[in-house]
């Protein structure tokens, strides 16, 4: 993914809801991809990550996958 | 003189921007020991409970059953109870932020709740860019293999074809 891919869709807003969108943003053992990989923007990277947390936090998303 | 005009007039900034109300949004994970009947009454106590407080709702979701991605507990009244399962909902609303640091008490205590999670948000709806990629994305794979399924025939008859050739020789 060399282009941003939230700008490339139009999103504007990172919802910790959509865990479609944040799965294609964690690795296979649950990490967060990090922002050299992703080749989303600094500022988007930022909301990615605490979206990814709270999705987390409320059990969508994993901390870890064994 | 004119530093000291421009902080009492940044308090008052200050001032009125508390008083204004701001957007929030309300995730919660409800307990999955709540049978499907009662769900709905679960759902209009969380509304009415907003609304109590001075919020206005603007978006809203029933809470769905969910797996969830992992284990967790909760301990009341020194149980430990396990939860695998839970009730996913959410709400958006308008609300002075003074007000949300007492809802926010109030849901503390209420033991219906595994987890939830109050943050600020924009009036925007943030679903409904996510449904429009996933068409996209699920259309593409659908044309090419109508595509591949049509080339397949042909090539077929071709190769038969060919076979009937190789067999006269």
């Amino acid at each position: 993914m060399k282009q941003d891919y939230f700008s490339a869709n139009n999103i504007k807003y990172i919802d910790y809801k959509d865990v479609e969108i944040l799965k294609k943003f964690i690795n296979p053992n649950g990490k967060i991809v990090s922002h050299k990989r992703t080749g989303v923007t600094s500022k988007n990277q930022r909301a990615l990550t605490s979206a990814i947390k709270h999705a987390r936090f409320l059990g969508l998303l994993p901390f870890i996958v064994k | 003189m004119q530093d000291a005009e421009n902080k009492v007039n940044n308090d008052s900034l200050v001032e009125t921007s508390d008083a204004v109300s701001k957007i929030y949004e309300f995730g919660y994970l409800l307990v999955p020991t709540i049978k499907e009947e009662d769900l709905s009454v679960n759902y209009g106590n969380i509304k009415e409970l907003v609304s109590s407080f001075g919020g206005e709702i603007i978006a809203d979701d029933m809470p769905k059953a969910i797996n969830l991605a992992y284990t967790i507990s909760k301990v009341v009244s020194n149980v430990r109870s396990k939860f695998n399962k839970a009730y996913f909902g959410w709400i958006k609303f308008t609300m002075d932020s003074q007000k949300v640091l007492e809802l926010k008490k109030h849901l503390d205590l209420d033991p219906n709740f595994i987890r939830f999670l109050i943050l600020k948000t924009v009036k925007e709806n943030t679903i409904a860019t996510k449904r429009f990629v996933r068409g996209e994305t699920y259309k593409r794979p659908k044309a090419k293999s109508k595509e591949n399924e049509v080339a397949v025939p042909i090539n077929e008859k071709e190769i038969d074809k060919e076979i009937d050739a190789m067999v006269a020789i």
